[in-house]
């Protein structure tokens, strides 16, 4: 996800190395054909990765087509496309710049429209969406992409995690939810199996849900190094260095991009390297997708010494050990206790904290152990699942926490046209301006 | 002989038309926040004009923003039907119409006449003329100059933000790093037809393609949505009037309407006068 | 309600719209505990057996939100800012609780900033899942029998099987005399209004459900007595789809054209009423099955015909009938700005409809009547084209 613009710098060369991740997925979806495997329209932190990659199912992540759209300034005339036929402005436009380059393909019969980025993705033999708790879209997309694309099958599975209740115990209903998502999830793989045209290897299964543990737990212990003061990666770096856990979990090549960047990592800590010399503040990316077409900002921020050590975002997985997983030899059933648990893990921590909610719990959990002076949150104007509730979450943060200095950015993840920069640095000049009064109050 | 008459309040223009066999009178003046009052001092100057007393006129159809507000008027027709009338009585080839206003913009697919579809936008100020003048003014450029100057341009100095207030923001410091004028002019110009043209691809555009209403005016927007048709876009001679003119030429076809069944169409029954009811 | 024994049912309602929740604040004070939901997900039938009087939400078009902004962001779907407006500024203090029906994003994700900030006796998230098939059936069955146990919590009574069959029948009655109602739009003039339409919808979904039958057969008795108006053969008749719509305001903005509006697919209108709960063994089986499968919204994914055309029918089959059953000239598309679910569906509901008869006119506005003069131009325009 890495701006194809000049002037964008990553601390990390892992970071810089996921663009061959982003374009090699893509590209992977134009070869399948030939490599007889089917591709699947599909979108991220859906659960669904295992049984992707133990079906060799190449999936087309619409996040992250669209995110190389905006990355590139380009997706405007996809946006405009999707427009055309009646999509609001005001929809998720990872999806309308996704629906507007299916349309232009069907209309040219499968071929790739002219300057797709990247030579574009392949058009799918299936789309798989979820209802899960998160996000709207991540089933209208298919369902509406389907109306161009009609002979393409689209399938929805639902995979709920218990809501938080101040005054209820979600573990009196983890089963109920965990059985739930095992049916879903074995939904999914009995239509898989369907276009496919083959069954499902469990063994090979169970293996693919080991590996995806073990890149949870080695993504966790790489993030861990940030803690380091100064720190040797911020979040303008883990907006690339997401994209294996993101869009290749499951699979031997994120395992051990990981690998290579937790070495990374310890050898710039040995080195005594920092993102920002001097850093004079830390800060913590407390919610939101980023505007993927001014990634930039990051390296503004650094400039004036502010570091982001840590972020919510992206940063999907948690130590399986912490998740306290009950044992099983079904690894559908193994995925949903993993999902149940994952998204449910601060709701213990909310409960002793009166006023608190889980999310807060984790940003202060992160403030705490990466030793935060400030919060920053971004809301994108079309993304209703990421970003309703921020207001909630910081005036939470204020109340039940200390007197931390907050900034919530308004923006958009691929729509530029909301973007100003002059009024964006304004804005993180004054914040800077308040988290120095803050440090010196601290003393 | 019959005389029909069509009345256009626009949000900056009023204009009125009188129609017999050939168009009698045409009549353009600035709509102001006095319009719902003044509109019978229009019709006024236009019968004038056409040597014509009130009680002449056999029907009298208002349109536009304000059409509700013209007591005198037998019926009210909204600006989409009028313009799409009006403009294909001029330029009979035409199957899409762009009406560009000072306040809103719309899309019209016409056949024989008649509305097929529309669209609107009359929220955002980014594809409207109200874009040009707030730049016009902060370049400091007057309004009828803008066009033209535009197509001096060596080169289109892009603008990204579609929001009319970053926009402005943009332009200026652009304008204070050197950017010639006329660059940002046919930027602006280029940013308006992108958002027009976004909102007309709603239909399915079909030439001929026409411009009409204030914007049509403006040279400079009317090759920047030809570019972005990919061909010349036609130009009634005088874009401001069409919505009048297809209001008299409704006016016309119930009055014919009506007669075919041996009846008469109602009339208001309101006197020439100044509306009472905003008293 | 002396107004609907004496027969006059439509004034009745009229004074039920225009003060809504009057009748729930009569209750209260009579110690009935009232609890509010949001959208047509909400189980009216177990929260009517559990004794309390269920209320639909709604917010006031003709209200500009200046409270709730200070608590909820303003990408947030309209209507469920406006309702939050409404209740942060008093509108439901009459409220003893809420049942909040996950639906959307919207509701979903702020469910946090409604029940921290209002901070009522009861609440509950219901967990309604986005899928339909056999195991979204089963968990919604659990999902329904954690509301039946949350309200015995908080009412001290238990809510028995019987009793929710009872409710179900109630409710089923209810939506028998809503269609009966209905039926006196088919006929050219309509006997009954859509701007009375509207009222009568919104003034039964604030009452306990054999008041709100009543009120219905009470309109029906006063509208079938009217002597039919000669009406314009030419005025169309229009149908307009959309979630809650729960003002006359866009109605007369149609109606005052000379058009008809004769039929909805509205989360207050028809979605209400067409569908019955079966009465199952296990009452929570019928209930399952109606607001899932049943109840067609956007929220519910519904796809498992093998062909498009067959999904399409799945998903809008009723409106082809409603276009043909109502004789519908045209349809208005009415969606709020920022509603995923419904924008998603734009393209595809309005090809669908179009080619069951009825041109469609796609409106894209707020849950407020600041723009109502633009709306109203485009449904001239409309209606003009397709005179």
């Amino acid at each position: 996800m890495a701006e194809e613009k000049k002037g964008r710098a990553v601390a990390t060369s892992a970071a810089a190395s996921v663009p061959k991740f982003v374009r090699g997925n893509m590209q992977a979806t134009l070869r399948a054909k030939e490599e007889g495997k089917k591709v699947a329209a599909a979108y991220i932190a859906d659960g669904q990765d295992e049984i992707f990659r133990a079906m060799d199912i190449v999936p087309a992540w619409g996040e992250s087509f669209s995110g190389v759209c905006a990355a590139k300034r380009d997706a405007e005339k996809y946006l405009q496309k999707a427009e055309s036929d009646n999509f609001s402005r005001s929809l998720c436009t990872y999806a309308t710049c996704e629906i507007g380059f299916d349309m232009m393909r069907e209309e040219l019969g499968g071929a790739m429209p002219e300057g797709a980025p990247w030579g574009g993705i392949a058009r799918p033999d299936m789309m798989i969406g979820n209802g899960q708790l998160l996000c709207d879209p991540r089933f209208k997309w298919p369902q509406a992409t389907q109306h161009y694309q009609r002979d393409v099958p689209v399938f929805v599975n639902n995979m709920y995690y218990p809501p938080w209740d101040p005054n209820g115990d979600h573990h009196e209903v983890e089963a109920l939810y965990v059985k739930y998502c095992t049916e879903e999830l074995r939904e999914l793989v009995k239509f898989c199996e369907k276009i496919c045209g083959k069954k499902m290897d469990w063994d090979r299964l169970a293996a693919t849900v080991e590996l995806s543990d073990k890149t949870w737990d080695l993504f966790i212990d790489t993030y861990a190094l940030r803690k380091h003061i100064p720190t040797p990666m911020d979040t303008g770096d883990a907006m690339n260095t997401m994209v294996p856990l993101t869009f290749n979990l499951a699979t031997q090549e994120a395992y051990d991009f990981y690998v290579a960047l937790k070495a990374e990592i310890e050898q710039k800590i040995a080195d005594g390297f920092a993102v920002a010399n001097p850093e004079k503040y830390r800060v913590i990316w407390a919610a939101g997708l980023p505007s993927w077409f001014a990634l930039g900002d990051f390296q503004y921020f650094n400039s004036k010494g502010v570091v982001f050590p840590v972020e919510v975002t992206y940063r999907g997985c948690e130590k399986i050990e912490l998740l306290d997983l009950p044992k099983t030899n079904d690894p559908l059933e193994h995925i949903a206790w993993r999902w149940v648990r994952y998204w449910t893990h601060w709701y213990d921590a909310a409960k002793k904290r009166p006023g608190s909610t889980p999310k807060v719990e984790r940003i202060i959990e992160y403030i705490e152990d990466y030793k935060c002076d400030g919060v920053v949150f971004h809301s994108a104007f079309s993304c209703r699942s990421w970003h309703a509730g921020i207001m909630q979450q910081a005036a939470t943060l204020k109340k039940v926490y200390k007197d931390i200095p907050i900034l919530i950015m308004e923006g958009d993840i691929v729509d530029i046209s909301s973007y100003n920069e002059a009024d964006t640095h304004n804005r993180i000049d004054a914040f800077i301006e308040t988290l120095a009064a803050y440090k010196t109050r601290q003393g | 002989m019959e005389y029909f008459a069509g009345v256009d309040i626009g949000s900056t223009m009023t204009k009125v038309v009188i129609m017999g066999d050939k168009m009698e009178a045409s009549l353009i003046g600035p709509t102001g926040p006095e319009h719902r009052k003044l509109a019978n001092r229009v019709m006024e100057e236009a019968l004038q004009q056409a040597r014509l007393s009130f009680d002449d006129l056999t029907y009298i159809v208002a349109t536009g923003y304000g059409r509700i507000n013209v007591p005198f008027a037998d019926r009210q027709i909204t600006e989409i039907t009028c313009h799409a009338k009006g403009l294909q009585s001029l330029l009979p080839s035409v199957k899409t119409v762009i009406d560009v206003g000072g306040q809103d913009s719309k899309g019209i697919k016409i056949l024989n006449g008649k509305v097929m579809n529309f669209v609107m936008n009359d929220k955002c100020a980014a594809g409207t003329g109200r874009f040009l003048e707030i730049i016009a003014d902060s370049l400091g450029v007057p309004l009828d100059k803008i066009g033209e100057i535009s197509l001096t341009a060596e080169k289109i100095a892009a603008v990204s933000s579609t929001c009319t207030v970053f926009a402005e923001a943009e332009i200026i410091s652009r304008l204070a790093t050197g950017e010639p004028v006329a660059n940002l002019l046919a930027g602006i110009h280029d940013a308006v037809a992108t958002r027009i043209a976004a909102l007309v691809r709603k239909l399915n555009v079909e030439p001929d393609i026409a411009v009409t209403g204030g914007g049509a005016k403006n040279i400079g927007l009317v090759k920047a949505l030809g570019s972005k048709f990919g061909r010349e876009l036609l130009v009634p001679p005088e874009p401001l009037i069409t919505g009048a003119l297809g209001a008299a030429l409704m006016g016309k076809d119930i009055y014919i309407k009506y007669a075919s069944e041996g009846l008469k169409p109602s009339r208001s029954g309101n006197k020439l006068e100044e509306a009472t009811f905003f008293k | 309600m002396t107004d609907i024994q004496t027969g006059n049912g439509l004034a009745a309602a009229e004074k039920l719209y225009t003060q809504y929740g009057s009748r729930a604040r009569e209750l209260k004070a009579s110690g009935k505990k009232v609890i509010g939901y949001l959208s047509a997900l909400g189980p009216v039938e177990i929260m009517t057996a559990a004794g309390v009087l269920p209320i639909r939400l709604k917010g006031n078009v003709s209200e500009a939100i200046s409270k709730g902004d200070a608590y909820m962001e303003t990408i947030v779907c309209p209507f469920v800012r406006n309702v939050f407006d409404a209740a942060v500024k008093g509108k439901y203090d009459f409220l003893d609780g809420i049942v909040m029906p996950h639906q959307c994003d919207s509701i979903d994700r702020t469910n946090e900033t409604w029940s921290y900030t209002l901070n009522l006796p009861f609440w509950h998230f219901l967990n309604m899942p986005h899928a339909a098939d056999d195991p979204s059936i089963a968990f919604t069955k659990e999902i329904l029998r954690l509301l039946v146990k949350s309200l015995e919590k908080y009412t001290g009574n238990k809510i028995t099987d019987e009793a929710i069959a009872k409710a179900v029948a109630a409710h089923n009655q209810n939506r028998k005399v809503m269609r009966d109602l209905y039926d006196l739009r088919k006929s050219n003039p309509p006997l009954i209004s859509g701007v009375e339409m509207m009222k009568v919808c919104v003034a039964a979904m604030s009452l306990p459900v054999e008041e709100s039958s009543a009120l219905i057969e009470s309109v029906i008795k006063e509208v079938k007595g009217r002597t039919p108006a000669a009406g314009d053969a030419k005025a169309k008749r229009i149908m307009i789809i959309g979630d809650q719509i729960d003002d006359v305001a866009v109605i007369e903005a149609i109606e005052s054209t000379g058009a008809y509006l004769v039929m909805d697919d509205l989360s207050t209108g028809s979605k209400m009423y067409w569908q019955d709960v079966d009465a199952t063994p296990d009452p929570l089986q019928g209930i399952a099955e109606r607001y899932l499968r049943k109840l067609k919204i956007p929220t519910t994914f519904i796809g498992s015909a093998p062909t498009y055309e067959g999904i399409l029918e799945e998903r809008y089959g009723h409106m082809k009938n409603y276009v043909k059953d109502f004789k519908v000239d045209g349809a208005i598309l009415f969606i709020y700005k920022y509603c995923d679910p419904y924008g998603f569906e734009v393209p595809a509901i309005k090809s669908y409809v179009e080619a069951a008869g009825a041109p469609v006119l796609y409106l894209e506005d707020e849950y407020s009547t600041s723009s109502l003069a633009r709306v109203k131009t485009r449904i001239e325009a409309f209606l003009e084209m397709i005179a």
